[in-house]
C-alpha cells in the first residue's frame, strides 16, 4: 500500500460499487467521497436526485454502503436521520414494500450495533422489528403473500434476536426468545428453523441455566411438552434427526454429536443406536456406524449385540486394528468363558496396535490379555493347559501394571489371579493395596479380602474385615457381605450367631421389598 | 397496636428485615472470614462481592490445597459450613464457588489417610441441602418418541397409540440420607455435590470453572500438570465411576460449549476433556467414550470457520 493512500481508498479502488434503483445505476465513487468528507446530507441528496429517491430510501442505501465499508458508526449516523421507531409505527399491513424498506433500516442499525458490541440495544431493536412483522401479520405470516424480500430479512431477524441476547449476557431472555421464534409462524424454511432449533439445544444443553419448562397453556394441545431442559434440548436433536432422515434438511454431523452426548449422560444409548441405524448410507463409514452402535450397546450392557458389531468391523477385510474396538472386543470377551479364547486375539491385537500416539493403551491391552487369559484357564479341558494360561495372564496382568503402577483394576485382578491360583500370600498383599487406593469405596474390595483372609483360615480376621465393609456400606448393598459374614460365623462353629446375621438379611431383604418402587432400581439388595 | 402505626419505626424494619438480615449476615461472614485470610480488601462488604473478589478466592484456594488442610478442626472448612448454612442465597453460592477445589482436593487425598472431616463436613451438608430440596426424590428425563406430536414438531401420522412411548431416564437416581461419609457412598455424594454445582454454574465465576477442570483433569491423568503447583508430581489415579463421571461431563460440557466467552476456560476444557477421553479408554468405559468424544468433536467443529458461517449477516446488495 502507498504511503499516501488511507485505507477507504484501497477498500474503494478495490472493488467497483454502483447504487442501483428505480431502474437507474450510479457508481458509489462521488458519494463516498462525500460521506468521507462528512457530508451526510451532500450524499443524500445525490442519491435522491440521480435515482429519484425518496429521503428514507436514500438514507438506508448510504446506510448499507458505509455497513459494507466497514464503517459502522458512520451507518449508525447515517440511520439516525431516519426516525425508524416513528416509521414502524406508521407501518401497514397493505405495503408490504415500504414495510420492508423500514425494517431493514432497522435491522441495518441491529446489525451495526452487534458490531460495535453494543448488544442489549440491538437486541431491542432487533425484538422491535419482531413486533413490528406480528403487527403486519397478526394471523402469522402467509407463505403465499409474503414478499420474498420482506422474508428473508424477517428470517435473519428471528435467528438473530436470541443471539444477540446470548451476546449481551441475557440467558433468560434468550431462552424466552428461542421458544418465542420457535413457536410462533415466522415461515421460516427448514434450513433456517434447523439452525435456531439447533443453537437453542445447544443452548439448552450447555447454559447451565434451567428455565423450566414452557408455559404454553392450552396451546399444547395435547401435544408432548418438555419439562426441563435436558428434554427440551433433546426433543429438539430428534426433530432435527428427523429432518435429516426425511431429507429436509442437510445431514450435519454436530447435531449426532450433541444427540450422542446428551443421550449418553441419560444412559440412553439405544435411542442413538435407532438414529444411526436410520442414517442413510454414506454418512459414516460402515465400520465406523459398527462401532459407534456396538459402544451404544455395550454402554447398556447388551454384549452380544455389541460383540455381531464388532465381529462385522474388526473382520480382516474391514478395520482389523482399530484400537477401541478391539479393547471393546476383548473387554465383552474376558467377561464370558466362551468368548475368552476369542477375546485374546483381539488383546494380542490391541497391544501389538498401541504404537505411536497410542502407546498409553499398552497397559489397558495387557490387562485385557491377562483378563481374557484367566478367564480361558477358567474351561480348559487339562491341568496342564490351565496352569499355564494362569501362569500367562498373571505375567500379563504383571506386565500391565508396570505401565499403570496404580491403576486400581489391575490391581485388584491381580488380588483375584493370586488368589485363585492359591499364592495367597501376593493376594493379601494386591487385596490389601487395592483397599488403600480405592479409600474402601469398592466393595469386592472388602470382599476379596475377607474372603482371601478366610481361605487362610483367619476366620476372627475375615470377620473384622467384613465388620469394617459393613460400616462402609449402605444398607441396601449389605446383603452379599452379611451372607458372607454368615458364612465365617458358621466356619468359627457360632451357628447361633450366623442364624441371627441370616435374619437380619432376611429382614433387609424384606424391607426393601416393601418400600421398592418403579424408582428404586438403583437400590435394590443385592445378594 | 403501636405496630400498626404506619410511621413506626418497627413497621418500616419489618418491611426490609430480610434483606437487612441478609446483609448484616454477610457481614458477619466476612468479619469471621478476616479472622482467616491474611487480607480481605475492604470493597468486599456483600455477598456477591464476597463470591467474585478474585484475591479472597484465590487466598482460600491456596489454603485449601495446603497440604493440612481439610481436617475437622480447620478454621476454613468450619467457616465454608457455617457459611453454607447461613439462609442468604448468595453466601451458598461463595461455598458452591469452592465445590471444585473442595471435592478435587478431598478425592485425590483418600489415598493418604490423613484426616479429612472438614472436606466431608463440607459435602455432606451439601447433599443434604440437595436430599431435602429433592425431597429425596430421583430426577428423570422423558426421551420422547416422535410418533406423538410435540410442541415442537407434528406427527405424520395420527395414530394415537394408547400407551406413549416414552422412555424413562433417571439421571440421578434416589438420595437415602447420609450422616456420615461411609466410603461406598463417597462417590455419589461427591457427585451430588457437583450436581448441586452444576445447577447454579452460570452464576459461578470463571476462576471456579478452570479449578473444575484443572482437577477434571488431574482425576483422568492423575498428574498434575501446573507446573507452578508445589505438588507437580504424579498424583494417584481415582476410580471415576459413573455417578462422579456423569455430573464432571455436564460440568465439562458447559465450560467447553457454554456462552461464556473465556478462551482461558475453553482451552482448559478442552484439555479436561481430551484427559476424560483417553481415560474413558482405559476405563473401556463405552458410555464415557460415547460422551468425551462426542464432546471433543463438537469442540473441533465450533473451531472451523467454515462451519461458523453467519447467516444473519446483510445482503451485500446497493440495489432497493
Amino acid at each position: 500500500m502507498a504511503d499516501d493512500e488511507t485505507p477507504s481508498q484501497t477498500q474503494e479502488s478495490s472493488t467497483a460499487r454502483e447504487f442501483s434503483a428505480n431502474g437507474t445505476s450510479m457508481s458509489t465513487t462521488d458519494v463516498e467521497a462525500k460521506l468521507d468528507k462528512g457530508n451526510i446530507e451532500e450524499a443524500e441528496s445525490s442519491l435522491r436526485e440521480r435515482l429519484s429517491l425518496n429521503s428514507e430510501e436514500a438514507r438506508t442505501l448510504l446506510g448499507r454502503l458505509e455497513y459494507q465499508r466497514g464503517n459502522v458508526e458512520a451507518a449508525l449516523r447515517v440511520l439516525d436521520g431516519i426516525d425508524l421507531q416513528a416509521a414502524i409505527q406508521k407501518l401497514q399491513p397493505s405495503s408490504q414494500q415500504a414495510a420492508r424498506l423500514v425494517l431493514e433500516g432497522v435491522y441495518l442499525k441491529v446489525k451495526s450495533l452487534q458490531k460495535l458490541g453494543k448488544f442489549a440495544e440491538a437486541a431491542q431493536d432487533c425484538a422491535n422489528i419482531l413486533d413490528a412483522v406480528g403487527r403486519i401479520f397478526p394471523q402469522g405470516i402467509p407463505d403465499a403473500q409474503v414478499e420474498s424480500k420482506l422474508q428473508e430479512m424477517i428470517s435473519k431477524a428471528v435467528e438473530l434476536l436470541p443471539e444477540l441476547l446470548k451476546q449481551a449476557g441475557k440467558y433468560q431472555e434468550a431462552m424466552a426468545a428461542y421458544r418465542r421464534v420457535l413457536l410462533n409462524p415466522w415461515n421460516l424454511d427448514n434450513d433456517c428453523s434447523g439452525r435456531i432449533q439447533k443453537a437453542f439445544a445447544v443452548f439448552l444443553l450447555h447454559s447451565g441455566l434451567e428455565a423450566g419448562p414452557p408455559s404454553l397453556g392450552a396451546q399444547a394441545d395435547g401435544a408432548y411438552v418438555p419439562k426441563n431442559n435436558l428434554e427440551e434440548a433433546i426433543l429438539l436433536l430428534l426433530v432435527l434427526m428427523r429432518k435429516i432422515h426425511h431429507g429436509d434438511i442437510q445431514w450435519d454431523p454436530s447435531v449426532l454429536d450433541h444427540l450422542m452426548y446428551a443421550l449418553s449422560l441419560c444412559s440412553q444409548t439405544p435411542v442413538l443406536s435407532k438414529q444411526l441405524e436410520e442414517l442413510k448410507p454414506g454418512v459414516f463409514h460402515r465400520t465406523e456406524r459398527w462401532n459407534l452402535l456396538a459402544l451404544c450397546c455395550s454402554g447398556v450392557g447388551q454384549n452380544k449385540a455389541a460383540m455381531n458389531l464388532l465381529r462385522k468391523s474388526l473382520h480382516i477385510n474391514e478395520r482389523p486394528n482399530d484400537l477401541t474396538a478391539l479393547l471393546l472386543a476383548a473387554k465383552i470377551c474376558s467377561e464370558d468363558s466362551q468368548l475368552a479364547a476369542e477375546g485374546v486375539g483381539y488383546a494380542q491385537r490391541a497391544v501389538d496396535n498401541a504404537k505411536g500416539v497410542d502407546e498409553h493403551l499398552k497397559g489397558v491391552g495387557l490387562r485385557m490379555l491377562g483378563l481374557c487369559l484367566g478367564k480361558q484357564a477358567k474351561v480348559s479341558s487339562s491341568d496342564f493347559e490351565r496352569s499355564r494360561l494362569q501362569n500367562e495372564a498373571l505375567k500379563c496382568l504383571d506386565s500391565a501394571l508396570s505401565f499403570e503402577q496404580d491403576n486400581p483394576d489391575i490391581i485388584f485382578e491381580l488380588g483375584a489371579h493370586y488368589a485363585e491360583q492359591r499364592n495367597l500370600n501376593a493376594a493379601l498383599r494386591f487385596a490389601k493395596k487395592y483397599i488403600d487406593i480405592t479409600g474402601g469405596s469398592v466393595m469386592k474390595g472388602w470382599r476379596l479380602l475377607a474372603l482371601i483372609l478366610s481361605a487362610q483360615q483367619r476366620f476372627a480376621e475375615a470377620e473384622v474385615v467384613t465388620d469394617a465393609a459393613l460400616d462402609e456400606t449402605g444398607k441396601w448393598e449389605q446383603g452379599p457381605l452379611l451372607r458372607l459374614k454368615a458364612k465365617l460365623k458358621v466356619s468359627q462353629s457360632r451357628p447361633m450367631e450366623a442364624i441371627e446375621t441370616y435374619c437380619y438379611l432376611l429382614a433387609l431383604v424384606q424391607a426393601q421389598r416393601k418400600s421398592s418402587g418403579p424408582m428404586k432400581i438403583d437400590s435394590q439388595v443385592q445378594i | 397496636m403501636s405496630s400498626s402505626n404506619p410511621g413506626s419505626p418497627s413497621a418500616t424494619a419489618t418491611s426490609s428485615s430480610s434483606a437487612s438480615s441478609f446483609s448484616s449476615k454477610a457481614h458477619s461472614c466476612i468479619r469471621a472470614l478476616s479472622s482467616i485470610l491474611s487480607t480481605v480488601p475492604s470493597s468486599v462488604s456483600s455477598s456477591s462481592s464476597l463470591l467474585h473478589d478474585p484475591t479472597v478466592s484465590s487466598q482460600i484456594s491456596t489454603l485449601l490445597r495446603d497440604p493440612d488442610s481439610g481436617s475437622g478442626e480447620n478454621d476454613l472448612c468450619r467457616w465454608l459450613y457455617d457459611t453454607f448454612h447461613s439462609p442468604d442465597p448468595e453466601l451458598k453460592l461463595v461455598v458452591l464457588r469452592f465445590v471444585p477445589i473442595v471435592a478435587g482436593i478431598y478425592l485425590s487425598r483418600i489415598a493418604s489417610r490423613k484426616s479429612l472431616a472438614g472436606f466431608e463436613a463440607i459435602l455432606l451438608a451439601l447433599y443434604a441441602h440437595e436430599t431435602t430440596a429433592r425431597d429425596g426424590q430421583p430426577i428423570s428425563v422423558n426421551v420422547p418418541d416422535l410418533t406423538q406430536p410435540s410442541i415442537y414438531h407434528e406427527a405424520k401420522s395420527s395414530v394415537k397409540t394408547q400407551a406413549t412411548e416414552l422412555n424413562l431416564a433417571v439421571i440421578s437416581p434416589t438420595l437415602e440420607p447420609h450422616g456420615t461419609m461411609r466410603s461406598s457412598r463417597r462417590a455419589r455424594i461427591v457427585g451430588v455435590a457437583l450436581e448441586l454445582y452444576y445447577s447454579k454454574i452460570s452464576q459461578m465465576p470463571v476462576s471456579s470453572k478452570l479449578e473444575f477442570c484443572e482437577f477434571c483433569d488431574i482425576w483422568a491423568t492423575g498428574i498434575q500438570n501446573k507446573p507452578s503447583s508445589s505438588s507437580s508430581s504424579k498424583q494417584k489415579t481415582i476410580l471415576l465411576p459413573w455417578e462422579l463421571l456423569q455430573p464432571s461431563l455436564r460440568i465439562l460440557g458447559h465450560c467447553l460449549l457454554g456462552a461464556h466467552k473465556s478462551k482461558k476456560l475453553y482451552e482448559a476444557a478442552s484439555m479436561a476433556t481430551k484427559s476424560l477421553y483417553e481415560r474413558s479408554l482405559h476405563d473401556i468405559d463405552a458410555k464415557a467414550i460415547l460422551a468425551t468424544s462426542s464432546l471433543l468433536r463438537l469442540e473441533k467443529m465450533a473451531l472451523d470457520p467454515k462451519l461458523n458461517v453467519d447467516h444473519t449477516e446483510i445482503d451485500m446488495s446497493l440495489a432497493l
